[in-house]
């Protein structure tokens, strides 16, 4: 290296230039990543208000015990109109109340099943075990079943969607 | 004309020394597990070219992410076979990754000046997992689904910001459409980028410091071994080839493991992962309540900033492994660890055969005017 190119080195042209260069990079790239990071992930974080959904006819579900129950209801999924499939537990507790039953285990959302024979509920993932009232007796999950919230109106029982 | 041919390149790519690069001689005494880092990137190769020819066919959306895999199994000729070589090479990349890093440790390969040829490493192998787990979605049968279903609610348990996480990761709180655009994305544009970006300053590492050789190697052994090219290159390509046979093997012989399409209702499923995350779907078994995210958080994050950690943490001179009693136990505990882990989570016991179907009821008939928004579903007939 020269004796000149040294002087340039640290004069104030240079040091400008390389200011310059990296306010260049700065600027392209934040006015760049804002866009794409919010493109990528501010649709994610949206919540959608939950509607009660048709679950079944009131007539039909009487008397029911620990009855597992595959409903669909109209939802969006995305840029997709779709029918979205649930499965609950409904439960028919007298003067037309119902306790429906969420199947999504509260450790890692596998479905649980009713076995009538233990009276209670198995999840086929990690060992969790609910009792008849959905807490938990055994294994990783971390609270209770969920119960989903429910109304009858015109002989018609409907959930909350989830 | 052949000499006048080399002559108009030689002029103008600087064939001479990338001849001299490529004929550099190694340390002596290299056995074939340093072939391991070769068949890594020859198999990272391959996902790549089998991959890019899946993708004229796949289509990723719930409607026919399912179909078009059919579709290349049994109406495009060599699908199932192109499919096989995809499948089990993952699995075979998971395999040989982790060999090649039992390597490295055994031979004492990390530490000054290679600390930063193993953090580039751990990110390939965390970047290699990230394949794995993407690319299981894709079939959206069974297992896709509810693999995924777990995996997201996995990262919903990170403190505090978990809940976000989990909706990034789904692009929203359930797993459907948007979720599986979303891996194909990942997995087939913004992995391969970055793994071939980081496989790049992998493999600069590796040249500039020079093969590690053997911790017993003296300082004149180390560049008086056989050349690169063409003795080390040629080792590579018999191991390569023995992988590649393998590979053959498997996927004209064992079927790819293909189940339903994806049920969000299913009452008979029994979720588990693929094989290399077994170890993670039982360790998370005995995580009860509020210790969950122990499992699902703590242990694996501290585990991998050890990994990163390790040759900060380790002293400076290279010995040979049976001379490292600290080194040796921890290596040595983490794969009998991992080993029994995987071992207990092929053979956890399914609830399938245990529970007894219970009766089943599908929606009963709903009046019309019921309050869900309406969508109009029929299909646009066109003419
Ligand atoms: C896709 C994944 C990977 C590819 C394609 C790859 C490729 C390679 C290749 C071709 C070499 C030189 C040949 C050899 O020593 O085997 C190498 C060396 C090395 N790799 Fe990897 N590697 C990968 C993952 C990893 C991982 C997970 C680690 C450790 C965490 C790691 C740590 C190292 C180190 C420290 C060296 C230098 C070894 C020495 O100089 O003796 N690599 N890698
Ligand atoms: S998902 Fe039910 S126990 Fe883990």
């Amino acid at each position: 290296m020269n004796l000149h190119a040294d002087k340039a080195e640290s004069s104030p042209r240079r040091s400008f230039v390389k200011a310059s260069l990296f306010f260049i990079g700065g600027l392209i790239n934040t006015v760049i990543a804002v866009p794409l990071l919010g493109f990528a992930i501010l649709p994610a974080l949206r919540n959608k208000p939950r509607k009660f959904v048709v679950l079944g006819i009131v007539d039909l579900l009487k008397g029911s015990r620990y009855k597992k129950v595959n409903y669909t209801f109209q939802s969006k999924d995305g840029w997709v109109k779709t029918n979205k499939k649930r499965s609950v537990y409904v439960t028919d507790t007298g003067n037309g109340n119902f306790v429906v039953f969420s199947r999504v285990c509260s450790h890692l959302n596998c479905l649980v099943r009713w076995e009538e024979s233990k009276r209670q509920f198995l999840c086929p993932c990690h060992g969790g075990v609910f009792d008849e009232e959905g807490d938990v007796v055994e294994g990783p999950p971390p609270k209770a079943l969920e119960r989903l919230p429910v109304k009858v109106e015109d002989g018609v029982l409907y959930v909350k969607e989830t | 004309m052949k000499r006048k041919i080399v002559e108009f390149f030689e002029e103008r790519i600087p064939l001479r020394s990338i001849e001299e690069h490529m004929k550099k001689p190694l340390p002596r005494h290299i056995n074939w597990m340093f072939s391991l880092g070769a068949m890594a990137l020859f198999l990272l190769v391959l996902q790549a070219a089998t991959g890019a020819f899946l993708a004229i066919y796949y289509s990723p959306s719930p409607d026919h992410a399912y179909n078009s895999l059919t579709y290349i199994r049994n109406e495009v000729p060599f699908g199932n076979f192109i499919r096989g070589l995809h499948h089990w090479g993952a699995s075979a990349l998971v395999i040989v990754v982790f060999l090649h890093l039992l390597r490295v440790v055994i031979y004492d390969s990390y530490k000054a000046p290679r600390e930063l040829t193993w953090l580039v490493g751990v990110l390939l192998l965390l970047v290699v997992l990230g394949f794995g787990f993407t690319g299981y979605l894709l079939p959206w049968d069974q297992k896709a689904y509810w693999a995924t279903v777990v995996g997201a609610k996995i990262a919903s348990t990170v403190p505090i910001i978990g809940d976000a996480v989990g909706k990034i990761l789904r692009g929203g709180e359930e797993v459907g459409a948007v979720t599986l655009a979303r891996f194909y994305a990942i997995h087939t544009i913004w992995l391969p980028w970055i793994v071939f970006g980081l496989v790049g300053l992998h493999l600069l590492l590796v040249r500039h410091l020079g093969s590690s050789g053997l911790p017993k190697n003296s300082p004149e052994d180390m560049d008086t071994g056989k050349p690169f090219y063409p003795n080390q290159l040629f080792e590579d390509g018999v191991a390569i080839l023995i992988l590649f046979s393998v590979l053959v093997a498997m996927a004209l012989v064992v079927p790819v493991p293909t189940e339903e399409i994806a049920d969000p209702t299913d009452a008979s499923y029994d979720p588990r992962p693929e094989w290399y995350f077994l170890f993670l779907f039982q360790l998370l078994k005995y995580f009860e309540g509020p210790l969950e995210v122990f499992g699902t958080f703590v242990i694996p994050t501290v585990a991998i900033l050890l990994l990163f950690l390790v040759p900060f943490l380790s002293r400076k001179e290279r010995l040979p492994i049976r001379k490292r009693p600290v080194a040796l136990t921890i290596t040595s505990l983490s794969v009998l660890s991992l080993v029994s882990l995987t071992i207990l989570g092929i053979r956890s016991p399914k609830l399938n055969s245990t529970a007894t179907a219970a009766p089943e009821t599908e929606q009963t008939e709903a009046p019309s005017s019921a309050g869900t928004e309406v969508f109009d579903f029929r299909l646009e007939e066109g003419d």
